[in-house]
């Protein structure tokens, strides 16, 4: 059967023909490329380099970019390729998070003309994979006390330190490493190969099995003085990146939850027990309906601050609120539809324990829940509490 | 020179079809497809203008829905786009392949593509019709075409072998599944489909006077319903699954 998307208040009737047929391309893929292979990626821990080329050749990386032989879509179309490679899995919406939100996107804001005119055209045809390196193993939430710094030596940068949970890294042609210049934290473009950079994968993961998270390790890292970002300082840089990313996830995380409530449609149908197909009976009901709520909520949620993005309208706690409350309702379906599958659910025959298994980072990562919770308590009562000093 | 892919747009395989008053429920529709063969046929004009056998121009006639297909077609690389605006639903074959033939004479097209038959109807009267109205060699059943100096060479696969057939223009190609990935537009393809203007005529621009049908469908109905499945159980049932296999199913 073809894949019908839930969309009971019809909100894809409001996006563009182009948008849709955007859709349509990513959707087909996903059926076609995707979800034959997706399983035995998972098993084997890796993320099919066909995936890449056939990305770059549909043209949907760093896709709300514009010049550069970037796509130049909107952000409600960013948001919808999101959504269908999500449904997919959310290794595969990752991948082109990184490449496009937080590879791309600092270049393409941030550097410098010669550095936009030679990594971006690579990028976007997927013939160079990025990755983005701010996290540490001791910096986390609190990504302004990194540890990792860089030295001017008069002819070339050296960086020392390590970041880890690094989508893409291994794999990596390019990191978009944020270490600190004499206190400030700055934007440096560290290519494979670089004296003293490695990029080890961290293996043994329950999640994102299909993605390959590695740590970057700059040890003296030598690299030439054309590799800073001049166009920013600060964590604004890495914020800036982090918004569109987790604006991504927003829609995404919608993909993966349709997926779920799918699955959990089709299983309880044909499920007989006493007698019956479990969805003529109420509890599974009340289950199936509390998701077709959540979904509907959550896809009006994305559609309205795609339309923010796209008119320039937003700040980043209307970010925060969609990527949080859209991850945690896709989490939670994953884990009623599995609830739904009974025995069945653990199985990789159905799609739903590796979604809920892969939701459990996507709810950690690019800002954790919690964290997000923070940021809009900033925002109503005008008080931080990420931090207090304890005595 | 020009090339004319015929595109048709029909309910998706896979849509549910519903039948109220001996009519099939158009509204009822769920999603409207390019029909199968004649993505084929797409596919293969887009091979050969790459091979710069000429400009290709999609061409559709059906209601103003039949667009979309059109669309679809101008992203994956079809030069231009021409609609016959027209309901469809009543005309008979001849009035169609009269339309189609002198869209085709509009455009100025030499060599034809079209599916051998559309997935709703399934006549397979389209392609020899319009063939014989544009006084164009027609070749059926193809699953391959390719220039050839300045001839078409297409395959004709049966059961039985493969014949390979050589025309020279004007020719038109009906397509049967071909051995070929279908080609998936990407966001270039898209983005200048958008630019590109699709040509909206009616019959009568075209200067063709349709008249009235001489066909008239009298009813349509659903399928009868499959019977449902026979079980057996234990190696007592064998001898009569093996029976059946070979006298019902026709299997073994």
């Amino acid at each position: 059967m073809p894949y019908e998307a839930l969309d009971f208040y019809d909100v894809d009737s409001l996006l563009t023909e182009e948008e849709r047929m955007v859709r349509d391309m990513v959707r087909d893929f996903v059926d076609n490329d995707v979800l034959p292979k997706i399983e035995h990626a998972c098993r084997d821990g890796v993320f099919p380099d066909e995936w890449r080329v056939t990305l770059g050749e549909m043209g949907v990386l760093g896709a709300p970019l514009k010049g550069y032989g970037c796509p130049g879509l909107s952000y409600t179309a960013y948001g919808v390729i999101c959504r269908e490679l999500e449904r997919g899995d959310s290794g595969l919406r990752s991948f082109a998070s990184v490449q496009g939100s937080l590879a791309m996107y600092p270049i393409w804001d941030f550097g410098s003309e010669e550095q936009k005119n030679y990594y971006l055209p690579k990028m976007t045809s997927g013939e160079w994979v990025g990755c983005f390196g701010l996290t540490e193993p001791d910096y986390g939430s609190n990504p302004g006390d990194m540890i990792t710094k860089a030295e001017d030596k008069g002819d070339h940068f050296l960086i020392n330190g390590a970041k880890m949970w690094i989508t893409n890294g291994t794999i990596a042609q390019v990191a978009v490493v944020w270490a600190k210049l004499d206190g400030v934290i700055r934007g440096f473009i560290v290519e494979k190969g670089d004296e003293g950079f490695s990029a080890p994968e961290m293996k043994g993961k329950h999640s994102l099995k299909a993605s390959v998270t590695s740590e970057l390790v700059f040890q003296d890292c030598k690299i030439p003085k054309d590799r800073i970002l001049p166009g920013v300082k600060g964590l604004r840089g890495p914020f800036s990146c982090l918004n569109n990313a987790r604006f991504g996830i927003s829609w995404g995380a919608i993909g993966a939850a349709q997926a779920c409530f799918n699955s959990a449609r089709e299983y309880s149908l044909s499920r007989i027990q006493f007698e019956h197909p479990i969805a003529s009976y109420q509890l599974i009901q009340n289950k199936l309906s509390w998701m077709l709520r959540e979904i509907t909520k959550a896809q009006l949620l994305a559609y309205h601050l795609s339309q923010k993005k796209d008119s320039g309208e937003w700040i980043p706690e209307h970010i925060s609120l969609a990527k949080m409350n859209n991850v945690d309702i896709a989490l939670e379906i994953a884990r009623v539809a599995r609830d739904i599958h009974g025995a069945n659910g653990i199985l990789d025959e159905y799609p739903v324990m590796r979604h809920m298994a892969n939701l459990e980072s996507v709810k950690t990562y690019e800002g954790t829940h919690d964290i997000h919770n923070l940021i809009l308590g900033r925002h109503i009562t005008g008080i931080q509490a990420f931090t207090r000093g304890i005595n | 020179m020009t090339i004319a892919v015929l595109l048709k747009q029909v309910p998706d395989t896979t849509a549910k079809i519903a039948v109220s008053g001996g009519r099939v429920d158009q509204l009822s529709v769920s999603k409207w497809s390019t029909s199968p063969y004649d993505e084929y046929a797409l596919e293969y004009a887009l091979k050969l203008k790459e091979a710069g056998a000429g400009n290709l121009v999609a061409i559709t006639c059906g209601p103003q829905r039949a667009s979309k297909m059109l669309t679809d077609a101008a992203a994956v690389g079809a030069d231009s786009m021409l609609h016959i605006l027209a309901d469809t639903s009543e005309m008979d074959s001849e009035q169609i392949q009269s339309i189609l033939a002198a869209a085709i004479r509009h455009c100025e097209a030499e060599i034809v593509l079209c599916g051998k038959q559309a997935a709703d109807t399934n006549s397979g009267s389209t392609g020899p019709g319009v063939a014989s109205r544009i006084g164009a060699a027609c070749v059926g059943m193809v699953s391959e075409v390719e220039v050839e100096g300045g001839s078409f060479s297409a395959l004709r696969a049966s059961s039985s072998g493969n014949e390979r057939v050589s025309v020279s223009k004007p020719c038109l190609f009906t397509f049967d599944k071909a051995a070929t990935e279908l080609r998936r537009p990407n966001v270039k393809g898209i983005m200048m489909a958008k630019r590109k203007v699709i040509e909206t005529v009616s019959p009568q621009d075209l200067g063709v006077e349709i008249g009235d049908s001489k066909v008239n469908i009298e009813s349509q109905n659903s399928p009868p319903e499959k019977p449902p499945g026979q079980k057996f159980e234990g190696a007592e049932s064998v001898p009569i699954v093996v029976l059946k296999l070979r006298e019902e199913a026709n299997v073994i």
